[in-house]
């Protein structure tokens, strides 16, 4: 167990530093590259629970999709040496008006907290049957493709939406634009290809004509 | 198996999506015939509902509710977009949105609006939601050539994202303080005081009441109407409007219902507030889809003015105002696709002066559907709110009615406005001859339906009459 708790506090702290130093870095890209690390940390935590699957969803997609697209975002945009002049420096009027709604919502938050109540016997009322016999991922696909088979085609409905979307809004048929066809590259012929001139002393050849 | 019966519909259309996609890619210029081909998939799919018509099945464990209110909305919608897809193919044309993916959004929105209406659960009302405003904001700045089209896409896909997420955040406070996702279990709940489920119901409704544009989040809708290409305004203002209102009542009868005395009064609030900034704002405008922004605000809040009876005759009396609504809105909007002058499309109220002279039967139509939008007598526009008016008194909410009515008054202001504008001006802009079928089709089939409406105005109250068993 003691080793259990060694990892437990190296990660939990590893996460908190790295969530931390995501928004107090001067540089961008560190910020994205501590935003990773935490992704990392968090994902080795939920393993550590025995959420095998959602620790590794939690690696695939947030660290290998969406951390490198910020990455690339922060480097296309060439802000990495943007100062956060925001932050120190002179006087900025957003942290009172910001700080003032903050403390509002904390305060609405608090009234909601304090008539808390949750329905009776929420745990023991609900009737999942926890099978520990198989892994995470398998009784995830087993309802997935089951019971839940519409959400789940549902939401492939809404990516494909977003892919044609995509394409209407950016693609742009451009004039002039050097293709390949096979077609024409294979069915060329020595003919065509190669040229043979006799190339006169101190006059040179002309080749685009 | 044989419950897959009851969801042939939404399979249809997404199988024809998919057809259409693929005409689409694989023939060069196919807009015209895909458009065709969508047509022909709405008709189909508008048989398919009709043929299954009546009774209430759940099925994927009670998340799809296949009922009649539902039913009746989507035979609602598909109609109206197919009259959409009619009336404005002319004006697509010349505008140059001509590409095969137009029809095909517009089919995913549709799609994604049969899953919020036949929705009984929370996570499947959301994935439809999603689907629907994708589109939207897709279709919103879809003549991505023009800034104002680009800048009400944005505006409202930030907008909308906000509500969305609002709405999400209802929805998981609201699973957490019942412990279900479904709408039956919610609705058996949340019948005693549970202060944390009525802040799950004011942001879900904070939500709703955004893709409806009622009052305190209807800053988007002047700007998108403006901007979107006029065609796509026409669909944003009867389509998914329709919608809302249908998901407003869903979520009011079903998981709401016994907490009548929380919503109630949002709802009221919302409603005079949508009433009042509706018929004062629109004073003041110029460009005419503004005018008609601001009058579908204030139309949402007479509508919801049925709803906030919690009555089963005020549910009824706001799904018989959406109707008439729509097919006012049909009729105003194809109007639009009339205003052309050499070759341009033109979006000035003063344009329209002295339209009575040149083209005297364009000005009598304008005459029709202005006097219906504002509520005068023998018109259907009329009818539509006296039932909501009835219903409140009904229900004894005298306030309510009087500020109704004390609206409908300044509204009709600005409508008699632009019919003065029409009738009495001296012509400045002569308008382009347009010949196109569809468009006078649309508007003689609303003008007819408005002007003759007094000759039977229970029809459609006798067609809701067993909506709501």
């Amino acid at each position: 167990m003691l080793a259990h708790a060694i990892f437990f506090y190296f990660f939990s702290i590893l996460a908190i530093f790295s969530a931390l130093m995501v928004i107090t870095s001067r540089s961008t890209v560190n910020s994205v590259f501590f935003l990773i690390l935490d992704f990392i940390s968090v994902g080795c935590l939920f393993i550590m629970v025995g959420a095998e699957f959602l620790g590794m969803i939690l690696l695939i997609v947030y660290v290998g999709a969406v951390a490198v697209l910020f990455l690339f975002v922060v480097m296309m945009l060439n802000v990495a040496q943007q100062k956060q002049s925001w932050f120190v420096g002179q006087k900025s009027t957003h942290i009172p008006s910001g700080l003032i709604v903050s403390v509002l919502i904390l305060l609405e938050l608090l009234v909601v907290v304090g008539g808390w109540k949750y329905k009776e016997n929420i745990m023991s009322s609900s009737n999942l049957v926890i099978d520990t016999s198989i892994t995470n991922t398998h009784s995830i696909g087993s309802v997935m493709y089951t019971d839940y088979i519409l959400y789940f085609q549902l939401s492939g409905v809404i990516l494909l939406l977003s892919m044609v979307g995509a394409i209407i809004l950016t693609y742009r048929k451009r004039e002039n634009v050097k293709t390949q066809s096979y077609l024409k590259q294979i069915s060329r012929d020595k003919a065509s290809a190669v040229m043979l001139k006799d190339v006169e002393f101190n006059k040179g050849v002309k080749i685009d004509d | 198996m044989e419950n897959i019966n009851y969801i042939i519909p939404e399979i249809t259309l997404f199988l024809g999506i998919c057809l259409a996609l693929m005409v689409g890619v694989f023939f060069r210029n196919s807009f015209s015939v895909v458009i065709k081909l969508s047509i022909l998939i709405l008709l189909g799919v508008i048989y398919l509902i009709l043929n299954d018509w009546g009774g209430e099945q759940k099925i994927f464990l009670d998340s799809f509710k296949n009922d009649k209110f539902s039913d009746y909305f989507k035979i609602l919608i598909l109609i109206s977009s197919i009259f959409i897809f009619f009336s404005s193919d002319q004006f697509v044309k010349d505008k140059m949105l001509n590409k095969f993916e137009y029809p095909i959004i517009i089919m995913f929105s549709i799609l994604g609006m049969f899953f919020m209406l036949s929705a009984n659960d929370l996570i499947l009302f959301y994935l439809g939601l999603e689907l629907q405003s994708l589109a939207l904001y897709v279709l919103a700045s879809i003549d991505r050539d023009n800034t104002i089209s680009s800048e009400a896409g944005i505006k409202y896909f930030v907008l909308s994202a906000l509500s969305s997420g609002l709405l999400l955040y209802g929805c998981s406070l609201l699973y957490g303080f019942t412990g279900s996702t479904n709408f039956d279990e919610i609705g058996v709940s949340l019948i005693t005081q549970n202060t944390g489920a009525i802040f799950a119901m004011v942001f879900i409704l904070v939500g709703l009441a955004f893709k409806v544009s009622a009052v305190p989040f209807h800053m988007w809708t002047p700007d998108v109407y403006q901007g979107a290409p006029t065609s796509i305004t026409n669909f944003f203002a009867v389509v998914p409007k329709a919608v809302g209102l249908a998901v407003i009542i869903r979520f009011m009868d079903l998981p709401f219902k016994n907490i009548i005395e929380e919503w109630q009064t949002i709802i009221i609030f919302i409603s005079i507030a949508s009433m009042i900034l509706g018929s004062v704002a629109a004073i003041g405008q110029k460009n005419i889809k503004r005018l008609l922004a601001y009058s579908s605000i204030s139309h949402m809040g007479y509508a919801l003015a049925g709803v906030a009876t919690g009555t089963v005759s005020g549910y009824t009396s706001t799904i018989i105002y959406i109707t008439i609504y729509i097919i006012m809105n049909m009729g105003t909007f194809a109007c639009l696709y009339l205003m052309k002058t050499d070759g341009k499309y033109s979006e000035k109220i003063e344009d329209l002066s002295g339209l009575s002279k040149d083209r005297p039967m364009f000005a009598f139509s304008f005459l029709i559907l202005f006097f219906s939008l504002a509520g005068i007598p023998p018109l259907g526009g009329f009818f539509a709110k006296f039932f909501v008016f009835m219903s409140v008194i009904e229900s004894e909410m005298y306030a309510l009615a009087i500020i109704g009515l004390l609206t409908t008054v300044i509204s009709a202001f600005y409508y008699l406005k632009v019919i003065k504008i029409i009738y009495f001006d001296d012509s400045k802009v002569k308008f382009d001859d347009v010949r196109n079928l569809s468009i006078k089709a649309t508007i003689f089939l609303s003008c007819l339906f408005l002007s003759l409406y007094f000759i039977s105005p229970s029809i459609i109250g006798s067609l809701l009459n067993e909506l709501f068993i």
